[in-house]
């Protein structure tokens, strides 16, 4: 097995993949503990300290940064650099180039969250950094998109995988979504200020065109590529249908384009856009399904390893929670449904039920499978993986089941009228209505920050005995050599 | 030929390739329940299509059909136009059940006096309802939910005191004007002994029992040009409404926190502050925020909430 590693070592280009892996956690252990503290500043207010850096404001778009380019980036790039490098049976294109991307991201997302820690931002959600990072996150993408093209033609396989498409969608598409979003005019040279191209509601809607397809390519599509990958390696057994991952490829790419426009439902945006957003959706909600039937179904006529495999639990708790979100997200894109949800926690909550029943969970299965294959060892602890996974899912239980409470009954206070006709709640009763809830989602984002701790540790010691196995294999080796 | 074989046999071929070793695929049909439901959600596109506004055709779009709305424009006059979200919310504001009631009361609100209001218990407890709304969303961020105000900065609305007059009229020319609150700072004018002397004065002025000497010395430099706040609180110390001046003789406090001080002393160094510090608060002007319906609302609840005079 040693020998096999080292032989897989020198024919793939690993190194790239445990570092990409190693920040992954990292951001996540930071974003995700941002993000227990912004939901802590909510539930109480005086943790703001008056200390502008810190405050709700500045620290969101720190934790959605951190947990979405940071951990989920780099789980991306990880596992589209390891995955296309075994299915194509080849070393990735350039070592250098792929190192360039390691360092033009990781600097990305690094000043990214310093700056806006010191208020410079564009103020667009998910797209908050000034145009200098812009351009570095552009060259760093071009650069990301030719090693995996020039990698992908280099293949000694006649096909290309699955897995791969939806990879390649992601990069694509991402490319064209940052750019686009991101026309603007600086104010000067020096000046990290900058304004948008458009204006006005086509501002608005460049925005949510770019925001909702990072949903769709960025934290669906590319972790789908990722589930076409390690569920089928983690199962043992081959993907249910091929058919239906073309159908389902093809169906999601056509059809995510066209729904951005229904996170702007009842506002200037014209209802005939709104239309269009909210039956995309609906159109959406089978060819999402299509992902998950195909992962769920290669785990049938298994399904005992769910029993004894704590890392398929992961990958299949994943693919539970990612069919459960695509519901809701059609669901609460309808208009009626939109006019009690928008602007609430329930939002808040979805999204949640997919960054971390999907793409956390997703990611952390895949990495559980990954990391003892990058350091040619077993996992340190299959109990703490167990463990993990409770955390885990305790965690983002409170957290939705929180958030649907304060977000629908904050949506039902806001409509709801006395005898007189007049509204029975002002704003500032649903405010304080919502403490409790936001107290519970505070505990569940710790329940989950506590499974990433115990992950951290278990992925330490498993690479500290792995250096050490490879100490020990080496002390034999010289012995064997010194008697030879 | 493997794959007539295996059909024969009833089991699912896969496609063939193997990657990285074991990675492979079969080729199962699609689920027949997963295409049908999404062919429904195809069909449920094209109807939602042919009923509201959808496709953008030659510089306008597609209307929709059987879903027109009626509803009364700024004008006066009636107007029928394809399904859209702004017209539904006008028609909601015009027609809606809730929105009836409200204007019915609404209208004898605008109608009727200040007297009539607070003569009328359906009036006043439609004053309450809406009010609370309208207070809650303007009002509380500084008075507080309730009207209880934070010491040192905004009047509670609660208590017996109306520094610039509670009667409906007052109140209304507050809300709708706004009000500037100033009283100069005294520690440069002052000695610090001269400050200690003034406020023993204002405590005894509330009945407090504080040193006769010092309070003697405090009444000099209170009732005369020394300090001059007789100017604005009076000699009696009841406060020169129009000024919005204190009055100083009622017990309650509304800058100076006397009521939470526990000692004598911390009851003498609160005054002392205000006296050495001076007021300044600001309240802006609501009318041209608020309708004159609004306000008229807003005097009655916030009347009622002090007990008014």
């Amino acid at each position: 097995m040693a020998q096999a590693a080292i032989a897989s070592t020198e024919q793939y280009n690993y190194d790239i993949v445990r570092k990409f892996t190693i920040m992954a956690l990292v951001w996540g252990l930071l974003g995700m503990s941002a993000g227990v503290y912004i939901a802590s500043e909510l539930a109480w207010p005086f943790l703001n300290f008056d200390i502008p850096e810190i405050t709700f404001g500045r620290l969101r778009p720190v934790h959605t940064t951190l947990v979405i380019f940071g951990f989920g980036g780099s789980a991306l790039f990880a596992t589209s650099y390891y995955v296309v490098q075994r299915t194509c049976q080849v070393r990735l294109y350039s070592d250098w180039l792929a190192t360039f991307t390691f360092w033009g991201w990781q600097t990305a997302v690094a000043l990214g969250a310093l700056s806006y820690m010191f208020g410079i931002t564009q103020g667009r959600e998910y797209a908050e950094f000034e145009w200098p990072i812009d351009l570095l996150i552009t060259v760093t993408w071009v650069a990301y998109f030719w090693v995996y093209v020039q990698t992908l033609r280099r293949r000694s396989q006649p096909h290309i995988y699955v897995a791969n498409w939806f990879y390649i969608a992601f990069i694509l598409a991402t490319a064209i979504l940052h750019i686009f979003n991101n026309l603007a005019v600086p104010v000067g040279l020096f000046s990290l200020k900058s304004y948008s191209l458009f204006s006005g509601v086509q501002d608005a809607m460049t925005q949510w065109w770019y925001g909702h397809n990072a949903v769709g390519f960025f934290l669906t599509a590319a972790f789908l590529g990722m589930m076409y990958y390690f569920v089928p390696k983690q199962a043992g057994r081959p993907v249910y249908s091929y058919r239906l991952s073309i159908v389902h490829f093809w169906a999601l790419s056509f059809l995510y384009m066209w729904v951005g426009g229904h996170h702007l439902h009842w506002t200037a945006l014209p209802d005939w856009t709104s239309t269009l957003a909210a039956t995309f959706s609906i159109m959406l909600l089978l060819p999402s399904w299509g992902g998950m039937i195909n992962g769920i179904m290669t785990l049938s006529g298994a399904w005992e390893k769910l029993r004894t495999d704590p890392v398929m639990l992961f990958l299949i708790t994943a693919l539970s929670f990612y069919g459960m979100s695509t519901f809701e997200g059609p669901l609460m894109s309808l208009k009626s449904v939109n006019a009690l949800s928008h602007y609430t926690d329930w939002t808040v909550g979805h999204v949640h039920s997919g960054a971390l029943g999907w793409v956390a969970m997703i990611s952390m299965g895949s990495f559980y499978h990954l990391i003892p294959r990058l350091y040619d060892t077993r996992m340190y602890s299959t109990r703490l993986i167990y463990v993990h996974f409770w955390l885990a899912t305790v965690g983002i239980l409170l957290y939705i089941t929180a958030m649907w409470v304060a977000g629908i009954f904050q949506g039902l206070m806001l409509r709801s009228f006395d005898d007189y006709g007049n509204l029975a709640y002002t704003f500032v009763e649903t405010v304080a209505f919502l403490h409790e809830p936001y107290v519970v989602r505070a505990l569940g984002g710790a329940f989950f920050v506590g499974g990433v701790v115990v992950m951290a540790y278990n992925v330490l010691m498993t690479v500290r005995r792995s250096r050490i196995e490879a100490a020990e294999l080496e002390a034999k080796l010289a012995a064997k050599m010194a008697r030879a | 030929m493997n794959e007539e074989k295996s059909k024969a046999q009833g089991a699912v071929q896969t496609t063939g390739h193997a990657w990285d070793g074991d990675l492979q695929e079969f080729n199962n049909p699609l689920p027949n329940w997963w295409l049908w439901a999404f062919y429904a959600s195809v069909l449920f596109a094209l109807i939602y299509w042919i009923l509201y506004p959808a496709w953008p055709v030659a510089g306008t779009f597609t209307k929709g059909v059987l879903n027109s709305i009626t509803f009364v424009d700024s004008d006066g006059n009636e107007k029928t136009t394809h399904w859209n979200t702004r017209s539904l919310l006008l028609k909601d504001l015009q027609e809606g059940s809730e929105a009836v009631r409200s204007q019915e009361y609404l209208d004898r609100i605008t109608a009727a006096s200040y007297a009539e209001i607070l003569a009328d218990a359906d009036m006043m407890a439609f004053a309450r309802s809406m009010a609370n709304g309208i207070f809650g969303d303007n009002c509380a961020p500084c008075h507080g939910a309730g009207g209880a105000g934070v010491i040192g900065l905004f009047p509670a609305l609660g208590d017996d005191d109306w520094l610039w007059g509670g009667t409906v009229e007052e109140i209304e020319a507050t809300i709708s004007n706004g009000h500037y609150g100033f009283m100069p700072g005294f520690k440069e004018a002052l000695t610090e002994q001269q400050l200690d002397d003034v406020a023993d004065y204002v405590l005894s002025l509330s009945g407090l029992e504080t040193d006769a000497d010092a309070m003697a010395r405090g009444r000099e430099i209170f009732q005369t040009s020394v300090g001059g706040c007789y100017y604005c609180h009076t000699a009696a110390g009841t406060g020169l409404k129009s000024q919005g001046a204190a009055n100083l003789t009622d017990q309650i406090w509304t800058i100076a926190d006397v009521t939470g001080a526990g000692s004598m002393r911390d009851k003498q160094a609160a005054v002392k502050r205000v006296i050495a510090n001076g007021v300044e608060r600001n309240m802006p002007r609501w009318s041209g925020r608020l309708t004159p319906t609004q306000i008229k609302l807003l005097t009655v609840y916030v009347h009622e909430l002090g007990g008014g005079q």
